[in-house]
């Protein structure tokens, strides 16, 4: 007699994956920020241009999100734990590859293709999994697995910085490949857990493995455009902040200033953000929705800050603006993972994750060129940044329409507790009897008034 | 032709300048005869307009007996205005009025940097005068140089001395000025011109009210005059205001240029705004520059692709190759050098880290699937535990009944120590 399963356990080993889920974080997006230290070495090396070796770090990145959903679809059939390790397995190959590179096609399918896959296999697993183990903390977990990523850049980038001053480019890539294999021991930590929201098989075939039948379902489709358009404008401000500031004459570390204040308010915020959501005040999807429309306020205010006048005005309106584009994409990313188990119930969450990966790196590879187009016809980038804007608000206008966002219709009965532990799918208006946990309380949120 | 006479008077230059240049096209220009004093005037020879095809400044100072002379600045417009012509410029004072020499701009000159300068001093029969060192075979011979004039402004009280970096590539005709504004007893105070130690001749000094002008004019043809030179001002403190002459400084590359074995490598050195005659390379593992042999085309290769730049190619890199490199510019007037240095290591520098954090890696995953095995196997044999002692308590609950209570307890108690 098998016991039944309990629910998310929302703690105990559940940090220990949160922990594994904050070095994923740091060992893949925070090691490609860094990476960019190791470029102009390269340029120099290979007599090429910095816009052809930008295209490593652009490949990686591209090649990590657009595969996410085969890293979601491979631990949905076979447990997260064997693919994350198999993942790291891969990334740490691509740098090791790569350190013997002859020539630049050789960085762009050892760091771009070969570690860029790995990623792809080590990040949405790790974080679906995180979200399986909680329920009641959740989003506070996963923010604080996404500030892995601020976390690594402030250790990573001296790291890397020291390992090219000793051993130079090869070596630095050699002793990273080193570095990027603890993944596997991240991965390791991932246990399986079986959780009452999991269809009973495995998927079969891998379209369905893919999980876009999950498009059927309205919440999640009127989610996905939302965060395509969001994903649009939200990355152009890690490219480009720091060349806005120095192109509005704030100096060298004038701007290094500025991308450290928008990076500590994004870490700072996530966390909070997390806390915050997890007290149930209010409904997720609204939170979603008012986070994304701060984050396209600050990133227009950004744009706009050239035009308050002088010098030093202009350093400080434009700190404060980066301080409230940080705060805000803090407060906005975890959410974006954290909405997915009441939109898809927790059996898919995995899945979603992939596939929201995937979404956002289609705006994720057309913002930073659109950015980098807008200055070089305009002269500066107040267009860029207007325009990246422009998505941000635009995906949030659509993500009105998801169940919970808009205030307007009272609950059709009180409920005992603000907010149902959303894994139980309350988000959706009609539940599928497979995702249907066995007799939780129904929701009390109506779609329709 | 003769001039009209109206034309000629107190303010005689400008309207005469302007009616030279009216009659240039015609490639000569007769002097005007001033009713005062004689004239030496030089004819404008047609092989000299067309030879310095840039345009040729000719003024002449003639002084008079009694004091100093006016010449005025050349204006802007007229020079660009006419700027194939040639401007002729005889500044005939007349006895009565005093005229002050107003140093030429030295922005006029620097933008028309084309323009030659040629000043003659003709001395008046009457007194001595000063004459200028350039000489009539300077004229012809320098007379394609370009012109570079600088300016230094001091201040009589303060205490810091000035300095002006220079950097000069081509030999120039050179026009150093210094001004200082005195309170005070212009006159009384001493000028002197030095180049390092060594004292210099010919300079022009002039007054305008409050501020004094030193004026040193020379050409720097090569090397040997390149250096500082120092204009000084006497008095209750003496000022100082120093010109240094340097020839274009090379940048390369400040942390050394790490590489490996097999590897090619570029070593470049380049300058911002200069085109030496040109650049070669050294190699010096200790102390002695050894000069990189280009013949073996397979090894080296030396590039330049841009005037300002140059490039050494080095191919297959060996341990040997390692050390510093040298690369020198050669300009006519001196000679500048940069030092880059070239660390060459073999793949076992950084496999030791390498495999160690491997095995680290390898020990961490081992101990991680270990530990969960041994807690999972610990859970199952409670778990097994627990579920043995259910599956008694209900065997006895079924066989004994009710009546057996107390040795139930008894043997609940057993099974569960």
């Amino acid at each position: 007699m098998t016991p039944k399963p309990a629910g998310p356990p929302d703690g105990g080993w559940g940090w220990v994956v949160a922990a594994a889920a904050f070095a994923v974080n740091g060992l893949s997006y925070g090691l490609l920020r860094s990476l960019g230290l190791a470029l102009p070495d390269l340029a120099e090396h290979f007599d090429r241009s910095t816009q052809d070796t930008a295209w490593v770090s652009a490949l990686a990145l591209a090649v990590q999100q657009a595969a996410s959903p085969v890293g979601s679809a491979l631990s949905t059939r076979w447990g997260a734990r064997p693919v994350v390790m198999v993942g790291g397995v891969l990334t740490s190959l691509g740098f090791v590859f790569s350190a013997f590179a002859r020539s630049l096609l050789h960085l762009y399918l050892g760091l771009g293709v070969l570690a860029g896959s790995g990623w792809a296999l080590v990040f949405a697993p790790a974080l679906g999994t995180l979200s399986r183990y909680f329920s009641r903390r959740r989003v506070l977990a996963v923010g604080l697995a996404l500030t892995g990523n601020g976390a690594s850049s402030l250790l990573l980038a001296p790291t890397l910085q020291l390992l090219l001053d000793t051993f130079g480019w090869r070596g630095a890539l050699l002793v990273l490949g080193a570095i990027t294999l603890h993944l596997a021991p991240c991965g390791a930590l991932l246990r399986p857990l079986v959780l009452p929201g999991d269809p009973p098989a495995p998927p079969r075939g891998p379209l369905a493995a893919l999980g876009l039948g999950l498009f059927a379902r309205r919440a999640f489709s009127v989610f996905a455009l939302g965060t395509a358009l969001v994903g649009g404008g939200y990355f152009v401000p890690y490219v480009h902040l720091a060349p806005h500031a120095l192109d509005r004459g704030l100096g060298g570390y004038g701007a290094a200033l500025v991308v450290a204040v928008a990076a500590v308010g994004d870490a700072g915020a996530r966390l909070i953000s997390g806390w915050l959501a997890d007290q149930g005040w209010v409904p997720l999807s609204r939170l979603l929705l008012v986070f994304g429309a701060l984050t396209g306020l600050g990133v227009l205010a950004v744009g706009l800050v050239p035009l308050a006048g002088s010098q030093e005005g202009c350093r400080g309106a434009l700190l404060a603006a980066a301080g409230a584009y940080g705060l805000s994409a803090g407060s906005y990313a975890p959410l974006v993972f954290g909405v997915l188990p009441g939109l898809v119930g927790v059996g898919g969450v995995v899945q979603a994750t992939g596939l929201v990966m995937m979404l956002m790196s289609v705006g994720g590879l057309l913002g930073p060129p659109l950015s980098g187009f807008l200055r070089d016809e305009t002269g500066d980038f107040t267009a860029s940044f207007l325009a990246c804007g422009s998505f941000i608000i635009a995906g949030s206008f659509i993500y009105m329409g998801l169940p919970g966002a808009l205030p307007s219709c009272p609950p059709a009965s009180p409920s005992p507790q603000a907010t149902p532990p959303p894994e139980r799918g309350e988000l959706l208006p009609v539940l599928p009897v497979a995702l249907l946990s066995s007799g939780g309380p129904r929701s009390t949120l109506d779609t329709t008034c | 032709m003769r001039a009209p006479s109206g034309l000629l008077g107190p303010r005689g230059p400008l309207p005469l300048a302007l009616l030279c240049l009216l009659a240039a096209a015609r490639g000569s220009l007769a002097d005007g005869q001033p009713s005062v004093s004689p004239l030496t005037s030089l004819p404008i020879e047609e092989e000299r307009i067309t030879k310095y095809s840039n345009l040729s400044l000719e003024s002449h100072n003639i002084p008079p007996t009694v004091s100093p002379l006016t010449s005025l600045p050349i204006e802007e417009e007229r020079i660009t205005k006419y700027s194939n012509l040639s401007l002729e410029s005889h500044n005939i004072p007349p006895t009565a009025s005093p005229l002050t020499s107003l140093p030429i701009q030295e922005e006029i000159l620097t933008k028309y940097s084309n323009l030659s300068l040629e000043s003659h001093n003709i001395p008046p029969t009457a007194s001595p005068l000063t004459s200028l060192p350039i000489r009539g075979e300077m004229m012809t011979k320098y007379s394609n140089l370009s012109l570079e004039s600088h300016n230094i402004s001091l201040t009589e009280h303060s205490n810091v001395p000035v300095e002006k970096n220079i950097t000069l590539e081509r030999p120039s005709n050179i026009e150093l000025t210094c001004q200082i504004t005195i309170s005070r007893g212009v006159n009384s105070v001493n000028v002197t011109w030095k180049k390092g130690d060594e004292l210099l001749e010919n300079y022009l000094t002039n007054a305008t009210g409050c501020i004094l002008y030193a004026q040193y004019m020379f050409t720097i043809i090569n090397s040997k005059q390149m250096g500082s030179y120092s204009c000084f001002f006497g008095g209750e403190k003496e000022q100082r205001g120093t010109f240094n002459f340097k020839v274009p400084e090379i940048h390369g590359k400040n942390k050394p240029l790490i590489t490996y074995v097999g590897d090619s490598t570029v070593l470049m050195c380049k300058c911002q705004h200069c085109s030496p005659l040109h650049w070669t390379w050294y190699h010096s593992n200790g102390s002695v520059q050894v000069p990189i042999d280009v013949q073996m085309s397979e090894k080296y290769v030396i590039n330049r692709t841009n005037a300002n730049e140059t490039r050494l190619k080095i191919m297959q890199l060996t341990e040997d190759n390692q050390g510093s490199y040298w690369c020198h510019a050669v300009f006519q007037l001196g000679e500048s050098e940069e030092r880059i240095q070239l660390v060459v290591l073999s793949y076992l520098v950084p496999l030791k880290p390498f495999l160690g954090i491997v095995v680290e890696v390898a020990i961490l995953v081992a101990v991680i699937l270990l530990c969960e095995t041994y807690t999972q196997k610990k859970k199952k044999h409670i778990d097994d535990g627990k579920e043995f002692e259910q599956v008694e308590q209900l065997k006895s609950d079924d066989t004994n009944g009710v009546e057996n209570n107390a040795p139930r307890h008894r043997k609940n108690e057993s099974v569960s120590q």
